[in-house]
């Protein structure tokens, strides 16, 4: 029997990732993303049992992901397992496929293999090549044309013990004028030890669709290292409004794409962090527009605390023909610990005319002067900088336009503030 | 009851900009306190909420007897002080009746309910003439000034302080304007509440007519009277002041 399109697929990943060296990211200047502490040979993938039901899923999961009732369907990886997978039977009645891309490739071959890895690449690196490679369990969600969704896909990545290397993959394709909202968390609880995640995600817009997308990675306290890529294709009169969200990680190398390819296409990316302890971030962005007229707009804002460090990158590109292109970047950063670093590089490539395309970046501190106005008003300085802080993000979690998600990160952002609230106190006292 | 100011001297980075201000406002009393520009006046509104950026080096503030020259800008605020600031700062993110609700309760040992709270704010607004939409924007993002003191002065409202400092609420208003905001702080005048209000022009004091009208120059308080004082500075400007007190000096 011939190998299988998968088998011909991993068996190629498998010579890139063999031939690459573990990667070290280089930026201008003093940034530099190196894994020279990640013990890569220690870690493994972690099989894990799968469970009866929802009940059975830790209280981790279930407050991240609400009750069951408000998803259309969930999927949830542990370690390198599926540990459950259920749709809502209305959704399915409607067509709609939502189930592990590896089940996906013996049901469905025909249609995952038209769209498996489009947009992702082997070639790019080790870790895109070790998780092309690698991969089990997996998400794969098919909308067929015309259909809406209410209710949210839900995908979760977990990663409940140190020792586990999660080689994680998401493809999604969201047939013409169909609707829905996707959800992919990526969570662990406080690890004790060394983990990591290598993820890709890929996402398929088809003509007239309209998706909302919403990434949240919390990776607790643990030393999880995440190298992972998210990629998401708009053909055309598509829209797509991405709102990752970025709430902790001991070391995040992250490129998040999105690619405007055909006429009329139209992406809202709005993203959020928030770094603390010795938390490394670096996001590196790519707005793609391939065809003309396309829209954009991209605004990112991070806050960092305690020694944190953040990078983002965020590059606007306009090929060649793809004039009448209007696209926007905007990021900002706010430091709330003198020993706190983040770095903001917004850049642009245009390869043709008739275009509107600007950037700008920002990294800045809690504004004085409205701390002391808001104390004037009897508001303690530490609510006077969570209010300032909660406002500031509060332009990017309404994007997300999902109740139960702006609540739960409000609910961690403002738990993350009360925990570095004498810190920053402190910070905000000396500097006044 | 009163406000008071003693010697008062206070230095931004290197500069002594009060130099021995003393002023007493009671509760119930509307005072105005009239100046060039950097004879001090902001600087005074500033140090008596506790920007610190202000730096007292000599004198003090007390409040009915309680010395708050060292407290904290919330401390203050919780004593019963109030200042409506000439340039509000912009919360961005934070709906102006969010931010009313969080500083009502900064006030109180327990949380105002929904409905008394509500309804406060929609009796407030009546008085203020402002659009109910207004309570949804981010306070002061993207505000006309007209916008920004009628939610200072709603704030005040809301508030209740027994002292309030009003810092050139009239500058940046046309008449139209200046009218509702005077007409807010009239109805908020009485025997529970003291007014001091900063000002450079006579303009708002033919519609909050004060009972006490202090000028100041160059860091003191060089002159005191009732409202004809204003009419004074009206018709002659403060060179007449300034010539006075050259004089008196020399």
């Amino acid at each position: 029997m011939p190998p299988s399109a998968l088998e011909e697929s991993r068996a190629a990943a498998l010579e890139v990732f063999e031939r690459e060296p573990v990667p070290t990211w280089r930026r201008s200047g003093f940034w530099t993303t190196t894994l020279r502490h990640l013990r890569l040979d220690e870690l493994e993938p972690r099989r894990h049992e799968p469970l009866g039901s929802y009940d059975e899923l830790s209280d981790l999961v279930r407050e991240s992901v609400g009750p069951l009732d408000a998803l259309s369907g969930l999927i949830v990886q542990s370690g390198a397992s599926t540990v459950f997978a259920w749709i809502d039977p209305e959704a399915a009645a409607q067509g709609v496929l939502f189930t592990p891309l590896e089940r996906a490739w013996e049901e469905h071959g025909e249609l995952v293999e038209r769209w498996y890895m489009r947009r992702l690449s082997a070639e790019e690196g080790k870790f895109p090549a070790a998780t092309a490679a690698f991969w089990t369990g997996g998400a794969f969600l098919h909308v067929p044309p015309e259909v809406r969704l209410e209710k949210p896909l839900q995908v979760v990545y977990l990663i409940d013990e140190p020792g586990t290397a999660q080689y994680a993959h998401t493809l999604g394709v969201v047939g013409h004028h169909a609707e829905c909202t996707v959800r992919e968390y990526d969570l662990a609880p406080d690890l004790d030890g060394q983990a990591l995640h290598s993820g890709a995600f890929e996402l398929y817009l088809e003509e007239g669709a309209q998706v909302r997308l919403a990434h949240l990675q919390d990776w607790g306290a643990g030393e999880v290292h995440d190298i992972s890529t998210k990629r998401v294709e708009i053909a055309r009169d598509a829209h797509c409004s991405w709102v990752p969200i970025h709430l902790g990680g001991h070391l995040t190398r992250q490129e998040l794409d999105i690619i405007t390819a055909g006429q009329g296409s139209d992406m809202r990316h709005n993203g959020l962090y928030f770094t603390e302890g010795d938390e490394h971030l670096d996001l590196f962005t790519t707005d793609l527009h391939e065809q003309g007229p396309t829209t954009g707009d991209t605004v990112w804002k991070g806050a960092l605390t305690g020694s944190s460090r953040a990078s983002y990158e965020g590059l606007i590109k306009i090929v060649k023909g793809a004039q009448d292109t209007h696209t926007y970047l905007q990021t900002h950063s706010m430091l709330l610990s003198p020993k706190a670093k983040a770095d903001s590089i917004p850049s642009l490539i245009v390869e043709t005319d008739n275009v509107s395309a600007s950037h700008g970046g920002t990294v800045g501190e809690v504004d004085e002067e409205s701390v002391f106005y808001m104390m004037t008003r009897g508001i303690s300085r530490m609510d006077a900088v969570r209010i300032l802080v909660e406002g500031y993000f509060e332009p990017v979690v309404s994007k997300l336009d999902d109740p139960a998600l702006e609540a739960l990160v409000r609910g961690r952002i403002a738990e993350k503030l009360s925990k570095a609230e004498d810190e920053v106190a402190e910070y905000i006292a000396e500097r006044s | 009851m009163s406000l008071e100011i003693q010697n008062l001297h206070v230095r931004v980075e290197d500069r002594e900009i009060l130099r021995g201000l003393d002023l007493n406002v009671a509760q119930g009393e509307t005072h105005a306190l009239m100046g060039p520009n950097g004879s001090g006046k902001s600087t005074l509104a500033n140090t008596i909420m506790g920007n610190p950026n202000y730096e007292v080096t000599e004198g003090k503030i007390v409040l009915d007897g309680e010395d708050l020259t060292e407290a904290d800008p919330d401390e203050r605020a919780r004593a019963g002080l109030f200042m409506a600031f000439q340039y509000p700062a912009t919360i961005p993110g934070v709906s102006v009746a969010n931010f009313l609700r969080t500083a009502v309760n900064a006030g109180r040992e327990e949380a105002i309910k929904v409905k008394e709270f509500g309804q406060l704010m929609r009796r407030n607004m009546e008085l203020l003439r402002i659009d109910p939409d207004f309570t949804r924007r981010y306070l002061n993002e993207g505000f006309s000034g007209g916008e920004k003191k009628r939610a200072e002065i709603l704030q005040l409202a809301m508030l209740a302080p027994r002292f309030a400092v009003l810092d050139e609420t009239d500058s940046g208003l046309d008449v139209d304007a200046l009218r509702v905001v005077s007409d807010g702080v009239n109805a908020l005048r009485g025997e529970e509440r003291g007014f001091l209000v900063i000002t450079h022009y006579t303009r708002i004091l033919r519609y909050v007519r004060p009972e006490f009208v202090h000028v100041m120059l160059d860091g003191r308080i060089v002159r005191e009277g009732g409202p004809e004082l204003a009419d004074d500075l009206e018709e002659k400007g403060y060179d007449w002041v300034r010539e006075e007190v050259a004089a008196s000096a020399a």
